[in-house]
């Protein structure tokens, strides 16, 4: 019994490795910088209460009294028009684009070294942001909507690639065997094997991508001067500092996404049912 | 003249030890071979040298007078056509109806842009129903290919094989994934085929029992040799010992049915 008065040591549930410890330095060091930059705020002169109640007033304006002023609610359908179209269009150029890259981007469908060439390509495009290569083609094309369709194409297909080609190599080795084995073609295996399984992961996708390229077509409207409700949005807000006019603009841009929101669920369920 | 003849058949990956090594044997037209041996004995391997899914690294395989190694391109999807091939879990394209799985079989004899696009003769149509009839899936012809069973899955893979109108049929293990009277009914519509039909056909089989139920001969390999060929009454313990090491004690068991039947 003479062990019993030895204090038993304590048990650590986490053990103090190397990655333990630099993960709790790292937190340390973000709470001191946040702590630092919270007593270095220049404020202005403006005090804490003040700020937060005219922010609320602009939240009130912005959201409770929404109405049109400068454009008519036609030009407000307009825009938005030409906002869907930009997304829409560079959402299909860079679907068909992406399909027949992607083709060769599959591990299963064509050889290793055309794999890691169009991959590693798509990896570079997807690395820039999209509002970059607006910005480059635009030294070509010059600022406005042409720019705006060919940087949006660029990323959306770089992103595309990616994303079919990943579908079409969980396709069943055995399926392309078989078709092979019967004596067909390249071409023919992938219009009759990879396309009709791979569908429905395909569509899933792009729509994933409209999704994406409609909210930077907004804001390609406003930076890029593409036109559209990104460009009347930044029209009130910088030109006008009209709020009650956004609110109205980012209403009209909630309501499309979730139609469009809506009708991507709709059209994935009846694809489901088809399934069946 | 032999359909199909295979001399000093060999392959090998990378460095590894040979998965086929000079394997050399002939089959006539009209026969029905089951090829016997453990997992990773090349029974696989084997089968696709002989439609070049898989490149031999040596020796010749010649089939109906026509030496298959060399084939390229057109050449190679022309003789593939004549080459019908079954295989474990089906390879179906499951979001596609069965009429449209068993036009595939017709591919080989299509242009590009008529095998793209699915554009099929009536004459053909008609022949694949007539053969889903035939195989008794003419209820099933616009189900898609996921709601059938295991069988009617294998039936729809025969199906496909007949549409090519093959002179040979190569089934790699067609019965491992299924029941027992879902196994009976293919086999028994491979030995119709073979009868009736007169198509040829070679079979990698997992069970020696059904091996010997409906081979008229059997060829046992292990580790990429041959070991026995001969028609299934000169099989003995010993060679079913040899073609399956040790763990032959359950395969005297079915060495004994077969005396019983």
């Amino acid at each position: 019994m003479s062990q019993r008065s030895e204090p038993l040591p304590r048990i650590r549930v986490r053990p103090l490795t190397r990655a333990n410890l630099s993960i709790q330095l790292t937190l340390l060091g973000l709470t001191l910088l946040t702590l630092y930059s919270f007593t270095t705020f220049d404020t202005r002169g403006i005090g804490l209460v003040e700020a937060l109640q005219d922010m609320l007033n602009n939240f009130r304006l912005l959201l409770l009294e929404p109405r049109l002023r400068s454009v008519s609610f036609a030009d407000l359908l307009e825009a938005l028009f030409v906002t869907v179209g930009l997304g829409l269009l560079t959402t299909v150029f860079g679907a068909i684009i992406a399909f027949f890259l992607a083709l060769f981007a599959a591990q299963n469908l064509a050889p290793i070294w055309l794999n890691n060439l169009i991959k590693g390509g798509t990896a570079f495009i997807r690395a820039v942001p999209t509002v970059l290569w607006v910005l480059f083609f635009a030294v070509a094309a010059g600022m406005g909507s042409v720019a705006a369709v060919i940087g949006m194409t660029f990323h959306s297909a770089g992103y595309l690639i990616k994303a079919y080609a990943e579908s079409f190599e969980e396709i069943d080795a055995g399926v392309l065997e078989a078709l092979r084995a019967s004596g067909a073609s390249w071409w023919q295996t992938v219009f009759q094997a990879v396309v009709p399984t791979s569908a429905s992961a395909l569509l899933s996708w792009t729509f994933v991508r409209f999704e994406i390229n409609f909210s930077t077509a907004i804001a390609m409207g406003a930076t890029a001067g593409a036109g559209g409700i990104g460009f009347d949005m930044f029209m009130a807000s910088a030109f006008y500092l009209d709020l009650r006019e956004l609110g109205a603009f980012t209403y009209a841009i909630l309501v499309f996404a979730m139609a469009l929101e809506w009708f991507a669920t709709h059209m994935k369920a009846r694809l489901g049912k088809s399934r069946e | 003249m032999a359909l199909l003849q295979i001399e000093a058949l060999t392959k090998s990956y990378g460095n590894e030890a040979r998965a086929l090594d000079q394997i050399s044997f002939s089959i006539q037209a009209g026969e029905f071979v089951a090829i016997i041996g453990p997992s990773g004995a090349g029974k696989s391997t084997l089968l696709r040298c002989i439609n070049r899914l898989v490149d031999l690294t040596s020796g010749d395989v010649r089939f109906a007078g026509v030496s298959v190694p060399t084939l390229r391109g057109g050449a190679l999807r022309r003789q593939r056509t004549q080459i019908g091939m079954i295989f474990q879990h089906y390879n179906l394209v499951n979001r596609l109806s069965v009429l449209e799985n068993v036009l595939h079989g017709r591919l080989g004899y299509k242009n590009m842009v008529q095998g793209v696009l699915g554009l099929y003769s009536e004459t053909e149509k008609r022949e694949a129903v007539r053969i889903l009839e035939s195989l008794g899936l003419g209820e099933q012809i616009y189900k898609r290919c996921d709601q059938l069973s295991g069988g009617q899955k294998q039936r729809v893979g025969i199906a496909r094989a007949l549409v090519q109108q093959p002179k040979m049929l190569l089934c790699d293990e067609p019965i491992a994934s299924l029941d027992p009277n879902s196994a009976k009914i293919i086999m028994d519509t491979l030995q119709q085929i073979n009868q009736k039909l007169d198509i040829t056909v070679l079979v990698n089989l997992h069970q020696v029992d059904v091996a010997l139920a409906y081979a008229q001969r059997i060829i046992g390999v292990n580790r990429g040799r041959v070991i026995f060929d001969g028609p299934p009454a000169e099989l003995q313990q010993e060679q079913i010992q040899q073609i399956y090491g040790s763990e032959s004690g359950e395969l005297i068991f079915s060495l004994r049915e077969r005396y019983a039947i």
